[in-house]
Protein backbone atom coordinates (compact mmCIF):
# COMPACT_ATOMS: atom_id res chain seq x y z
CA UNK A 1 0.00 0.00 0.00
CA UNK A 2 2.95 2.23 0.93
CA UNK A 3 5.07 1.77 -2.20
CA UNK A 4 2.98 2.80 -5.42
CA UNK A 5 5.00 3.58 -8.46
CA UNK A 6 6.43 7.16 -8.36
CA UNK A 7 5.06 7.39 -11.91
CA UNK A 8 1.84 7.41 -11.07
CA UNK A 9 0.16 11.32 -10.46
CA UNK A 10 0.16 12.17 -7.13
CA UNK A 11 -3.23 12.55 -5.65
CA UNK A 12 -2.67 16.12 -4.71
CA UNK A 13 0.59 18.07 -5.69
CA UNK A 14 2.25 21.73 -5.17
CA UNK A 15 4.79 23.26 -6.75
CA UNK A 16 6.76 26.49 -5.78
CA UNK A 17 4.05 27.74 -2.98
CA UNK A 18 4.77 31.04 -1.80
CA UNK A 19 2.46 33.29 0.70
CA UNK A 20 3.68 36.59 2.16
CA UNK A 21 1.51 38.24 5.47
CA UNK A 22 3.22 42.05 4.57
CA UNK A 23 7.09 41.84 5.32
CA UNK A 24 6.51 38.52 6.84
CA UNK A 25 7.36 35.26 3.69
CA UNK A 26 5.30 32.92 5.39
CA UNK A 27 5.95 30.27 2.55
CA UNK A 28 9.22 29.98 0.30
CA UNK A 29 8.76 28.34 -2.79
CA UNK A 30 7.20 24.73 -1.04
CA UNK A 31 6.43 21.53 -2.79
CA UNK A 32 4.57 19.06 -1.20
CA UNK A 33 3.08 15.48 -3.00
CA UNK A 34 0.73 13.26 -1.73
CA UNK A 35 0.18 10.06 -3.14
CA UNK A 36 -3.46 8.17 -3.26
CA UNK A 37 -2.93 5.41 -0.45
CA UNK A 38 -0.31 7.50 1.39
CA UNK A 39 -0.75 9.05 4.73
CA UNK A 40 1.77 12.24 4.17
CA UNK A 41 2.85 13.56 8.28
CA UNK A 42 3.78 17.63 8.14
CA UNK A 43 5.57 18.04 10.68
CA UNK A 44 7.67 21.31 12.20
CA UNK A 45 7.88 23.97 15.22
CA UNK A 46 5.45 26.63 15.64
CA UNK A 47 6.01 29.50 12.94
CA UNK A 48 7.03 26.16 9.68
CA UNK A 49 4.84 27.48 7.82
CA UNK A 50 2.26 24.29 8.59
CA UNK A 51 -1.02 26.52 8.78
CA UNK A 52 -0.50 28.50 6.17
CA UNK A 53 0.21 25.87 3.92
CA UNK A 54 -2.96 23.88 5.30
CA UNK A 55 -4.76 26.72 4.42
CA UNK A 56 -4.02 27.31 0.94
CA UNK A 57 -4.44 23.63 0.49
CA UNK A 58 -7.94 23.79 1.62
CA UNK A 59 -9.02 27.21 -0.13
CA UNK A 60 -8.57 29.47 2.55
CA UNK A 61 -5.78 31.32 1.40
CA UNK A 62 -4.96 31.66 -2.02
CA UNK A 63 -1.35 31.66 -2.91
CA UNK A 64 1.02 34.88 -4.20
CA UNK A 65 2.76 32.32 -6.46
CA UNK A 66 3.00 28.55 -7.20
CA UNK A 67 1.24 25.80 -8.97
CA UNK A 68 -1.39 23.52 -7.16
CA UNK A 69 -2.83 19.98 -9.15
CA UNK A 70 -5.48 17.34 -7.74
CA UNK A 71 -4.80 14.57 -10.27
CA UNK A 72 -2.61 16.28 -12.48
CA UNK A 73 -5.47 19.03 -13.14
CA UNK A 74 -4.59 22.45 -11.55
CA UNK A 75 -6.98 23.98 -9.67
CA UNK A 76 -7.11 27.26 -7.60
CA UNK A 77 -9.81 27.04 -4.76
CA UNK A 78 -11.18 30.02 -3.61
CA UNK A 79 -12.92 28.77 -0.38
CA UNK A 80 -13.33 25.64 1.44
CA UNK A 81 -16.09 24.94 -0.47
CA UNK A 82 -14.46 25.13 -3.85
CA UNK A 83 -11.71 22.98 -2.58
CA UNK A 84 -13.76 20.29 -1.57
CA UNK A 85 -15.61 20.22 -5.04
CA UNK A 86 -12.29 19.54 -6.24
CA UNK A 87 -11.82 16.50 -4.28
CA UNK A 88 -9.99 18.25 -0.95
CA UNK A 89 -11.58 17.03 1.85
CA UNK A 90 -10.50 19.34 5.03
CA UNK A 91 -10.42 18.24 8.80
CA UNK A 92 -10.12 21.85 10.53
CA UNK A 93 -8.79 22.00 14.04
CA UNK A 94 -11.55 23.73 15.02
CA UNK A 95 -13.85 21.40 13.51
CA UNK A 96 -16.02 23.65 11.58
CA UNK A 97 -19.19 21.27 13.11
CA UNK A 98 -22.61 23.30 13.96
CA UNK A 99 -23.05 22.17 17.90
CA UNK A 100 -26.51 23.21 17.97
CA UNK A 101 -27.27 20.65 15.30
CA UNK A 102 -27.21 16.63 15.68
CA UNK A 103 -25.12 13.78 14.54
CA UNK A 104 -26.22 12.99 11.20
CA UNK A 105 -26.87 16.10 10.09
CA UNK A 106 -23.13 17.58 10.65
CA UNK A 107 -22.44 14.33 8.98
CA UNK A 108 -24.29 15.44 5.92
CA UNK A 109 -23.66 19.10 6.24
CA UNK A 110 -24.26 21.03 2.91
CA UNK A 111 -24.71 17.64 1.15
CA UNK A 112 -28.24 16.53 3.06
CA UNK A 113 -30.34 13.56 1.11
CA UNK A 114 -33.30 15.16 0.11
CA UNK A 115 -36.78 14.09 -1.42
CA UNK A 116 -37.50 17.45 -3.62
CA UNK A 117 -37.66 20.18 -1.53
CA UNK A 118 -37.93 17.57 1.34
CA UNK A 119 -35.29 16.43 3.61
CA UNK A 120 -34.74 12.82 3.28
CA UNK A 121 -34.12 11.99 7.36
CA UNK A 122 -34.84 8.85 7.77
CA UNK A 123 -32.06 8.01 4.95
CA UNK A 124 -30.04 10.83 6.71
CA UNK A 125 -30.22 8.92 10.07
CA UNK A 126 -29.42 5.56 8.72
CA UNK A 127 -26.69 6.33 6.44
CA UNK A 128 -25.29 7.74 9.38
CA UNK A 129 -25.89 5.67 11.66
CA UNK A 130 -24.35 3.10 9.47
CA UNK A 131 -21.18 4.97 8.59
CA UNK A 132 -20.38 5.24 12.25
CA UNK A 133 -20.88 1.65 12.82
CA UNK A 134 -19.03 0.64 10.03
CA UNK A 135 -16.41 2.61 11.15
CA UNK A 136 -16.36 1.02 14.47
CA UNK A 137 -17.78 4.72 16.18
CA UNK A 138 -19.87 4.77 19.34
CA UNK A 139 -22.03 7.52 19.26
CA UNK A 140 -25.01 6.31 20.77
CA UNK A 141 -27.45 8.04 19.15
CA UNK A 142 -27.22 10.41 15.56
CA UNK A 143 -29.46 12.71 16.97
CA UNK A 144 -27.33 13.64 19.77
CA UNK A 145 -26.76 17.34 19.47
CA UNK A 146 -23.04 17.60 18.58
CA UNK A 147 -22.69 20.28 21.65
CA UNK A 148 -23.15 17.69 23.70
CA UNK A 149 -20.17 15.35 22.57
CA UNK A 150 -16.64 15.18 23.91
CA UNK A 151 -14.13 16.61 21.96
CA UNK A 152 -13.26 12.87 21.27
CA UNK A 153 -16.30 12.60 19.88
CA UNK A 154 -16.38 15.45 17.80
CA UNK A 155 -13.05 15.26 16.18
CA UNK A 156 -14.33 11.46 15.44
CA UNK A 157 -17.47 13.20 13.50
CA UNK A 158 -15.58 15.44 11.75
CA UNK A 159 -13.42 12.58 10.71
CA UNK A 160 -16.11 10.45 9.74
CA UNK A 161 -17.79 13.53 7.92
CA UNK A 162 -14.62 14.01 5.48
CA UNK A 163 -14.75 10.36 4.93
CA UNK A 164 -18.29 10.29 3.94
CA UNK A 165 -17.44 13.26 1.24
CA UNK A 166 -15.43 11.12 -0.05
CA UNK A 167 -12.81 13.18 -0.82
CA UNK A 168 -9.32 12.26 -3.09
CA UNK A 169 -7.35 14.28 -0.54
CA UNK A 170 -7.76 14.31 3.16
CA UNK A 171 -6.26 17.34 4.94
CA UNK A 172 -6.36 17.10 8.97
CA UNK A 173 -5.11 19.67 11.14
CA UNK A 174 -3.83 18.96 14.25
CA UNK A 175 -6.03 15.77 14.56
CA UNK A 176 -5.04 14.68 17.95
CA UNK A 177 -5.15 18.00 19.61
CA UNK A 178 -7.85 17.34 21.62
CA UNK A 179 -7.88 14.20 22.52
CA UNK A 180 -6.99 11.47 25.20
CA UNK A 181 -5.03 8.24 24.71
CA UNK A 182 -8.05 6.19 23.40
CA UNK A 183 -9.55 8.76 21.49
CA UNK A 184 -6.66 9.15 20.13
CA UNK A 185 -6.08 5.70 18.87
CA UNK A 186 -9.55 5.94 17.73
CA UNK A 187 -8.54 8.62 14.88
CA UNK A 188 -5.53 6.55 13.99
CA UNK A 189 -7.37 3.86 13.02
CA UNK A 190 -9.88 5.80 11.33
CA UNK A 191 -6.61 7.71 9.56
CA UNK A 192 -5.42 3.90 8.69
CA UNK A 193 -8.84 3.12 6.73
CA UNK A 194 -8.57 6.43 4.93
CA UNK A 195 -5.70 5.48 3.24
CA UNK A 196 -6.65 2.16 2.85
CA UNK A 197 -9.83 3.59 1.58
CA UNK A 198 -6.97 4.89 -1.00
CA UNK A 199 -7.29 8.60 0.06
CA UNK A 200 -4.56 10.56 0.23
CA UNK A 201 -4.06 11.62 3.55
CA UNK A 202 -2.66 14.88 4.65
CA UNK A 203 -1.71 15.19 8.70
CA UNK A 204 -0.52 18.21 10.17
CA UNK A 205 0.60 16.98 13.95
CA UNK A 206 3.02 18.03 16.59
CA UNK A 207 2.74 14.57 18.45
CA UNK A 208 5.49 12.38 17.13
CA UNK A 209 4.77 8.91 18.41
CA UNK A 210 1.30 9.63 16.67
CA UNK A 211 3.63 10.81 13.35
CA UNK A 212 5.67 7.70 13.39
CA UNK A 213 2.46 5.25 14.43
CA UNK A 214 0.84 6.65 11.28
CA UNK A 215 2.83 8.39 8.41
CA UNK A 216 4.53 6.90 5.37
CA UNK A 217 6.37 9.96 4.35
CA UNK A 218 6.90 12.73 6.93
CA UNK A 219 7.12 16.74 5.33
CA UNK A 220 9.29 18.64 7.66
CA UNK A 221 8.60 22.36 7.48
CA UNK A 222 11.00 25.24 8.56
CA UNK A 223 10.82 28.96 8.52
CA UNK A 224 8.28 28.65 6.01
CA UNK A 225 10.39 25.94 3.39
CA UNK A 226 10.69 22.33 3.01
CA UNK A 227 13.55 21.39 5.73
CA UNK A 228 13.10 17.50 4.11
CA UNK A 229 10.75 14.57 3.21
CA UNK A 230 11.65 11.32 4.71
CA UNK A 231 10.20 7.65 4.29
CA UNK A 232 8.73 7.12 7.83
CA UNK A 233 10.12 3.80 7.19
CA UNK A 234 13.99 5.23 6.69
CA UNK A 235 14.52 8.21 8.98
CA UNK A 236 13.99 8.13 12.87
CA UNK A 237 12.84 10.38 15.75
CA UNK A 238 15.74 12.05 15.96
CA UNK A 239 16.73 12.80 12.48
CA UNK A 240 13.19 14.48 12.04
CA UNK A 241 13.35 16.29 15.59
CA UNK A 242 16.90 17.30 14.35
CA UNK A 243 15.31 18.62 10.87
CA UNK A 244 12.89 20.52 12.93
CA UNK A 245 14.83 22.92 15.00
CA UNK A 246 17.28 23.11 12.61
CA UNK A 247 20.34 20.91 14.11
CA UNK A 248 20.62 18.43 11.28
CA UNK A 249 20.88 20.69 8.12
CA UNK A 250 18.34 20.95 5.63
CA UNK A 251 18.13 18.78 2.42
CA UNK A 252 19.14 21.65 -0.36
CA UNK A 253 16.62 23.79 -2.07
CA UNK A 254 15.14 21.51 -4.41
CA UNK A 255 15.49 18.05 -2.33
CA UNK A 256 12.22 17.16 -2.42
CA UNK A 257 12.69 14.57 -5.12
CA UNK B 1 -13.23 -2.91 15.54
CA UNK B 2 -14.83 -4.95 18.72
CA UNK B 3 -11.93 -3.60 21.32
CA UNK B 4 -12.81 0.21 19.95
CA UNK B 5 -16.45 -0.24 20.54
CA UNK B 6 -15.17 -1.87 24.95
CA UNK B 7 -12.31 1.20 24.28
CA UNK B 8 -14.57 4.52 24.22
CA UNK B 9 -17.25 2.87 26.54
CA UNK B 10 -21.07 4.92 25.55
CA UNK B 11 -21.98 6.85 28.29
CA UNK B 12 -25.56 5.59 28.71
CA UNK B 13 -26.83 8.93 29.73
CA UNK B 14 -26.11 9.96 26.55
CA UNK B 15 -28.45 7.87 24.58
CA UNK B 16 -31.12 9.31 27.26
CA UNK B 17 -30.04 12.74 27.14
CA UNK B 18 -30.55 12.25 22.94
CA UNK B 19 -34.05 11.55 23.17
CA UNK B 20 -35.03 14.14 25.20
CA UNK B 21 -33.17 16.52 22.60
CA UNK B 22 -36.30 16.66 20.88
CA UNK B 23 -38.31 17.38 23.71
CA UNK B 24 -35.75 19.85 25.17
CA UNK B 25 -36.47 22.34 22.05
CA UNK B 26 -39.74 22.55 23.26
CA UNK B 27 -39.58 22.71 27.51
CA UNK B 28 -39.51 26.51 27.20
CA UNK B 29 -42.84 26.24 25.09
CA UNK B 30 -43.92 24.09 27.75
CA UNK B 31 -43.30 26.90 30.40
CA UNK B 32 -44.48 28.98 27.92
CA UNK B 33 -48.12 27.10 27.37
CA UNK B 34 -48.12 27.24 31.73
CA UNK B 35 -47.76 30.66 31.38
CA UNK B 36 -50.51 31.51 28.68
CA UNK B 37 -53.11 29.19 30.60
CA UNK B 38 -51.99 30.73 34.10
CA UNK B 39 -52.38 34.19 33.13
CA UNK B 40 -55.88 33.13 31.47
CA UNK B 41 -57.49 31.58 34.84
CA UNK B 42 -56.16 34.86 36.44
CA UNK B 43 -57.88 37.09 34.09
CA UNK B 44 -61.27 34.64 34.19
CA UNK B 45 -61.36 34.53 37.54
CA UNK B 46 -61.48 38.45 37.57
CA UNK B 47 -63.71 38.91 34.84
CA UNK B 48 -65.39 35.94 33.42
CA UNK B 49 -66.09 37.61 30.42
CA UNK B 50 -62.49 37.32 29.28
CA UNK B 51 -63.17 33.03 28.88
CA UNK B 52 -66.21 34.22 26.31
CA UNK B 53 -65.61 32.58 23.15
CA UNK B 54 -65.85 35.89 21.23
CA UNK B 55 -63.21 37.09 23.54
CA UNK B 56 -60.69 33.98 22.52
CA UNK B 57 -61.41 34.80 18.97
CA UNK B 58 -60.63 38.26 18.99
CA UNK B 59 -57.48 37.40 21.16
CA UNK B 60 -56.25 35.46 18.28
CA UNK B 61 -56.98 37.15 15.91
CA UNK B 62 -55.27 40.33 17.29
CA UNK B 63 -52.06 38.11 17.04
CA UNK B 64 -52.64 37.21 13.64
CA UNK B 65 -50.97 39.82 11.42
CA UNK B 66 -47.90 40.33 14.14
CA UNK B 67 -47.75 36.23 13.81
CA UNK B 68 -47.30 36.02 10.13
CA UNK B 69 -44.95 38.36 10.46
CA UNK B 70 -43.16 36.53 12.96
CA UNK B 71 -42.81 33.69 11.24
CA UNK B 72 -40.65 34.70 8.56
CA UNK B 73 -38.41 36.64 11.11
CA UNK B 74 -38.34 33.56 13.10
CA UNK B 75 -36.35 31.86 9.71
CA UNK B 76 -34.22 35.51 9.74
CA UNK B 77 -33.31 34.89 13.35
CA UNK B 78 -32.27 31.24 13.15
CA UNK B 79 -30.07 31.89 10.02
CA UNK B 80 -27.82 33.67 12.32
CA UNK B 81 -29.83 37.29 10.54
CA UNK B 82 -31.93 40.21 12.56
CA UNK B 83 -34.83 41.98 10.01
CA UNK B 84 -35.81 45.65 11.91
CA UNK B 85 -37.22 47.06 8.97
CA UNK B 86 -40.35 44.71 9.49
CA UNK B 87 -42.87 47.35 11.00
CA UNK B 88 -41.76 49.75 7.98
CA UNK B 89 -42.07 47.49 5.53
CA UNK B 90 -45.56 46.42 6.48
CA UNK B 91 -46.93 50.47 6.60
CA UNK B 92 -45.00 50.87 2.65
CA UNK B 93 -46.69 47.17 1.62
CA UNK B 94 -49.90 48.59 2.88
CA UNK B 95 -49.84 51.75 1.38
CA UNK B 96 -48.48 50.88 -2.06
CA UNK B 97 -50.88 48.66 -2.35
CA UNK B 98 -53.79 51.41 -0.90
CA UNK B 99 -52.71 53.77 -3.67
CA UNK B 100 -52.63 52.00 -6.27
CA UNK B 101 -56.01 50.20 -5.45
CA UNK B 102 -57.67 53.47 -5.13
CA UNK B 103 -55.97 54.99 -8.41
CA UNK B 104 -57.50 52.09 -10.30
CA UNK B 105 -56.02 49.67 -10.20
CA UNK B 106 -57.34 45.78 -9.80
CA UNK B 107 -56.41 45.17 -6.08
CA UNK B 108 -54.44 41.33 -6.84
CA UNK B 109 -52.30 43.26 -8.71
CA UNK B 110 -52.02 46.20 -6.25
CA UNK B 111 -51.62 43.45 -3.54
CA UNK B 112 -48.38 41.78 -5.64
CA UNK B 113 -46.87 45.07 -6.39
CA UNK B 114 -47.08 45.74 -2.71
CA UNK B 115 -45.10 42.28 -1.85
CA UNK B 116 -42.57 43.01 -4.94
CA UNK B 117 -41.87 46.25 -2.69
CA UNK B 118 -41.34 44.33 0.31
CA UNK B 119 -39.09 41.64 -1.71
CA UNK B 120 -37.34 44.47 -2.98
CA UNK B 121 -36.35 45.67 0.31
CA UNK B 122 -35.48 42.32 1.94
CA UNK B 123 -32.94 41.90 -0.92
CA UNK B 124 -31.31 45.04 -0.57
CA UNK B 125 -31.12 44.22 3.20
CA UNK B 126 -29.31 40.81 2.57
CA UNK B 127 -27.11 42.51 -0.40
CA UNK B 128 -26.01 45.74 2.43
CA UNK B 129 -25.20 43.44 4.98
CA UNK B 130 -23.63 40.86 2.64
CA UNK B 131 -21.44 42.30 0.33
CA UNK B 132 -20.93 45.99 2.14
CA UNK B 133 -20.18 44.10 5.32
CA UNK B 134 -22.92 46.47 7.69
CA UNK B 135 -24.44 44.50 10.37
CA UNK B 136 -27.84 43.27 9.96
CA UNK B 137 -29.41 45.05 12.43
CA UNK B 138 -27.56 48.40 11.07
CA UNK B 139 -28.29 47.50 7.30
CA UNK B 140 -32.16 46.94 8.29
CA UNK B 141 -32.53 50.02 10.73
CA UNK B 142 -31.21 52.16 8.00
CA UNK B 143 -34.20 50.58 5.39
CA UNK B 144 -36.79 51.12 8.40
CA UNK B 145 -35.92 54.58 7.88
CA UNK B 146 -36.21 54.58 4.20
CA UNK B 147 -39.43 52.76 4.43
CA UNK B 148 -41.39 54.62 6.65
CA UNK B 149 -40.09 58.26 4.96
CA UNK B 150 -41.22 56.36 1.66
CA UNK B 151 -44.58 55.41 3.15
CA UNK B 152 -44.73 58.91 4.38
CA UNK B 153 -43.49 60.30 1.05
CA UNK B 154 -45.96 58.93 -1.45
CA UNK B 155 -49.03 59.36 0.80
CA UNK B 156 -47.98 62.97 2.11
CA UNK B 157 -48.57 61.48 5.54
CA UNK B 158 -52.26 60.83 4.80
CA UNK B 159 -54.35 57.52 5.14
CA UNK B 160 -55.33 56.00 1.93
CA UNK B 161 -58.90 53.95 1.89
CA UNK B 162 -61.82 53.81 -0.24
CA UNK B 163 -61.34 50.07 -1.59
CA UNK B 164 -63.92 47.80 -2.78
CA UNK B 165 -65.53 45.67 -1.15
CA UNK B 166 -63.89 42.27 -2.33
CA UNK B 167 -60.48 43.55 -1.38
CA UNK B 168 -61.54 44.79 2.64
CA UNK B 169 -63.13 41.02 2.96
CA UNK B 170 -59.79 39.44 2.39
CA UNK B 171 -58.72 41.20 6.15
CA UNK B 172 -62.26 41.62 7.49
CA UNK B 173 -64.51 38.66 6.25
CA UNK B 174 -64.94 35.47 7.96
CA UNK B 175 -66.80 32.55 7.85
CA UNK B 176 -68.57 30.31 10.85
CA UNK B 177 -67.85 33.59 12.73
CA UNK B 178 -64.06 33.26 12.46
CA UNK B 179 -62.21 35.47 10.63
CA UNK B 180 -60.38 34.64 7.86
CA UNK B 181 -56.94 36.39 9.42
CA UNK B 182 -56.85 33.61 11.63
CA UNK B 183 -57.01 30.69 9.05
CA UNK B 184 -54.41 32.66 7.18
CA UNK B 185 -51.95 32.98 10.08
CA UNK B 186 -52.76 28.58 10.73
CA UNK B 187 -51.79 28.03 7.09
CA UNK B 188 -48.50 30.88 7.37
CA UNK B 189 -47.82 28.77 10.62
CA UNK B 190 -47.85 25.14 8.89
CA UNK B 191 -46.14 26.40 5.85
CA UNK B 192 -43.28 28.02 8.19
CA UNK B 193 -43.16 25.02 10.16
CA UNK B 194 -42.91 22.46 7.81
CA UNK B 195 -40.15 25.25 5.46
CA UNK B 196 -37.80 25.23 8.93
CA UNK B 197 -38.43 21.54 10.15
CA UNK B 198 -38.27 19.76 7.02
CA UNK B 199 -37.34 20.75 4.42
CA UNK B 200 -33.30 21.27 3.12
CA UNK B 201 -33.74 24.92 2.94
CA UNK B 202 -34.92 24.89 6.53
CA UNK B 203 -31.83 22.72 7.66
CA UNK B 204 -29.13 24.71 5.93
CA UNK B 205 -30.96 27.96 7.62
CA UNK B 206 -30.31 26.38 10.92
CA UNK B 207 -26.50 24.98 9.79
CA UNK B 208 -25.98 28.52 8.89
CA UNK B 209 -27.08 30.25 12.10
CA UNK B 210 -25.69 28.14 14.22
CA UNK B 211 -21.77 28.03 12.59
CA UNK B 212 -21.96 30.16 9.67
CA UNK B 213 -18.36 29.41 8.78
CA UNK B 214 -18.70 25.55 8.94
CA UNK B 215 -21.90 25.72 6.70
CA UNK B 216 -20.06 27.94 4.15
CA UNK B 217 -17.19 25.35 4.52
CA UNK B 218 -19.35 22.40 3.72
CA UNK B 219 -20.89 24.32 0.93
CA UNK B 220 -24.38 25.83 1.86
CA UNK B 221 -24.29 28.98 -0.28
CA UNK B 222 -24.70 30.71 3.01
CA UNK B 223 -25.01 34.39 0.91
CA UNK B 224 -27.56 33.23 -1.19
CA UNK B 225 -29.68 32.05 1.83
CA UNK B 226 -28.95 35.66 3.60
CA UNK B 227 -30.80 37.53 0.64
CA UNK B 228 -34.11 34.45 0.17
CA UNK B 229 -34.07 34.82 3.94
CA UNK B 230 -34.29 38.36 4.10
CA UNK B 231 -36.78 39.09 0.80
CA UNK B 232 -38.99 36.12 2.10
CA UNK B 233 -38.72 38.40 5.58
CA UNK B 234 -39.67 41.60 3.36
CA UNK B 235 -42.45 39.90 0.95
CA UNK B 236 -44.39 38.31 3.92
CA UNK B 237 -44.54 41.94 6.20
CA UNK B 238 -45.46 43.48 3.14
CA UNK B 239 -48.52 41.27 3.18
CA UNK B 240 -49.05 41.35 6.45
CA UNK B 241 -49.53 45.34 5.92
CA UNK B 242 -51.82 45.06 3.45
CA UNK B 243 -53.99 42.18 5.21
CA UNK B 244 -54.14 44.69 7.99
CA UNK B 245 -55.36 47.65 5.50
CA UNK B 246 -57.98 45.44 4.19
CA UNK B 247 -58.79 44.58 7.73
CA UNK B 248 -58.87 48.31 8.86
CA UNK B 249 -60.39 49.45 5.16
CA UNK B 250 -57.63 52.10 5.60
CA UNK B 251 -53.48 52.02 4.43
CA UNK B 252 -52.12 53.94 6.88
CA UNK B 253 -47.85 54.83 7.02
CA UNK B 254 -48.14 54.86 10.46
CA UNK B 255 -49.54 51.55 10.85
CA UNK B 256 -46.61 48.93 12.03
CA UNK B 257 -43.62 50.62 12.51
CA UNK B 258 -40.95 50.22 15.47
CA UNK B 259 -43.85 49.37 18.00
CA UNK B 260 -44.43 45.67 15.41
CA UNK B 261 -41.00 45.42 14.98
CA UNK B 262 -40.24 45.02 18.51
CA UNK B 263 -43.22 43.27 19.67
CA UNK B 264 -42.51 40.94 16.32
CA UNK B 265 -39.11 40.14 17.68
CA UNK B 266 -39.76 40.21 21.59
CA UNK B 267 -42.75 37.29 20.87
CA UNK B 268 -40.21 35.30 18.89
CA UNK B 269 -37.57 35.59 21.62
CA UNK B 270 -39.99 34.57 24.38
CA UNK B 271 -41.02 31.89 21.89
CA UNK B 272 -37.71 30.31 22.71
CA UNK B 273 -35.61 31.62 19.52
CA UNK B 274 -31.69 32.30 20.25
CA UNK B 275 -31.04 35.80 19.45
CA UNK B 276 -27.73 34.06 17.75
CA UNK B 277 -28.74 31.88 15.82
CA UNK B 278 -29.55 28.01 14.93
CA UNK B 279 -32.16 27.28 17.26
CA UNK B 280 -35.95 28.31 17.31
CA UNK B 281 -39.15 27.01 16.68
CA UNK B 282 -42.19 28.29 14.86
CA UNK B 283 -44.45 26.83 17.52
CA UNK B 284 -42.80 28.83 19.90
CA UNK B 285 -43.28 31.98 18.28
CA UNK B 286 -46.90 31.56 17.75
CA UNK B 287 -47.01 30.81 21.36
CA UNK B 288 -44.51 34.03 21.91
CA UNK B 289 -47.23 36.04 19.47
CA UNK B 290 -49.99 34.91 21.34
CA UNK B 291 -49.01 35.50 24.86
CA UNK B 292 -48.53 38.78 23.83
CA UNK B 293 -52.54 39.15 22.37
CA UNK B 294 -53.58 37.90 25.69
CA UNK B 295 -51.96 40.46 28.01
CA UNK B 296 -53.29 43.44 25.93
CA UNK B 297 -56.34 41.47 25.96
CA UNK B 298 -56.52 40.67 28.99
CA UNK B 299 -55.71 44.00 30.73
CA UNK B 300 -58.65 45.64 28.58
CA UNK B 301 -61.00 43.02 30.11
CA UNK B 302 -59.99 43.64 33.54
CA UNK B 303 -59.93 47.54 32.90
CA UNK B 304 -56.05 48.12 33.72
CA UNK B 305 -54.56 51.01 32.15
CA UNK B 306 -53.39 49.55 28.80
CA UNK B 307 -50.45 52.07 29.41
CA UNK B 308 -48.92 49.14 31.97
CA UNK B 309 -49.16 46.40 29.51
CA UNK B 310 -45.47 46.95 28.45
CA UNK B 311 -44.11 46.91 31.89
CA UNK B 312 -45.22 43.17 31.82
CA UNK B 313 -44.40 42.07 28.73
CA UNK B 314 -40.64 43.67 29.14
CA UNK B 315 -40.53 41.72 32.59
CA UNK B 316 -41.63 38.36 30.96
CA UNK B 317 -39.26 38.78 28.21
CA UNK B 318 -36.03 39.63 30.40
CA UNK B 319 -37.08 36.16 32.50
CA UNK B 320 -38.40 34.18 29.57
CA UNK B 321 -34.19 34.73 28.15
CA UNK B 322 -32.80 34.88 31.85
CA UNK B 323 -34.21 31.39 32.19
CA UNK B 324 -33.06 29.66 28.55
CA UNK B 325 -29.72 31.21 29.37
CA UNK B 326 -29.72 29.15 32.54
CA UNK B 327 -31.26 25.95 30.82
CA UNK B 328 -28.50 25.95 27.81
CA UNK B 329 -26.02 26.59 30.29
CA UNK B 330 -27.06 23.31 32.79
CA UNK B 331 -27.71 21.49 29.88
CA UNK B 332 -23.96 21.93 28.33
CA UNK B 333 -22.45 21.96 31.78
CA UNK B 334 -23.82 18.16 32.41
CA UNK B 335 -22.56 16.75 29.06
CA UNK B 336 -19.10 18.02 28.96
Amino acid sequence: MTSLPATRTPALQLRGITKTFGHVIALAAVDLEARAGEVLAIVGDNGAGKSTLIKIISGVYRPDQGIMEVEGAAVAPGNPAEARRTGIATVFQDLALVEVLDVATNMFLGQFPRRGWFIDRAAMDSESRAFLDGLGVTVSSVRSQVGMLSGGQRQIIAIARAMRAGGKVVLLDEPTAALGVRETGQAARLIRSLRDQGCAVICVSHDMSFVFDLADRIQVMRLGRVAGVRQASATTRDEIVGLITGSVAADPADGQT
Amino acid sequence: MADIAQKTSPDPGLAVRARQRDWNRYTQQAGLVICIVALGAVFYAINSLFGSGSNLIELLRSATLYFIVACASTLVLVGGGLDFSIGAIYALGAVVTGLMIVNGGPWPLAIVAGIAVGVAFGIVNAVVSVRLRVPPLIATLGAFFVATGLADAITSGNDVYGFPNSFIGLGAGGVGGIPYLIFYAVAAGLIFHVLLERTVFGYNIRATGGNRTAAAANGIRVERLDIWLYAISGGVSALAGILGAARLSTASPAAGGADLTFQVITAIIIGGTSLFGGSGTIAGSALGAILFAEINNGLQVINVDPLYQDIFIGVILVAAVALDQYRRQRRFRLSR
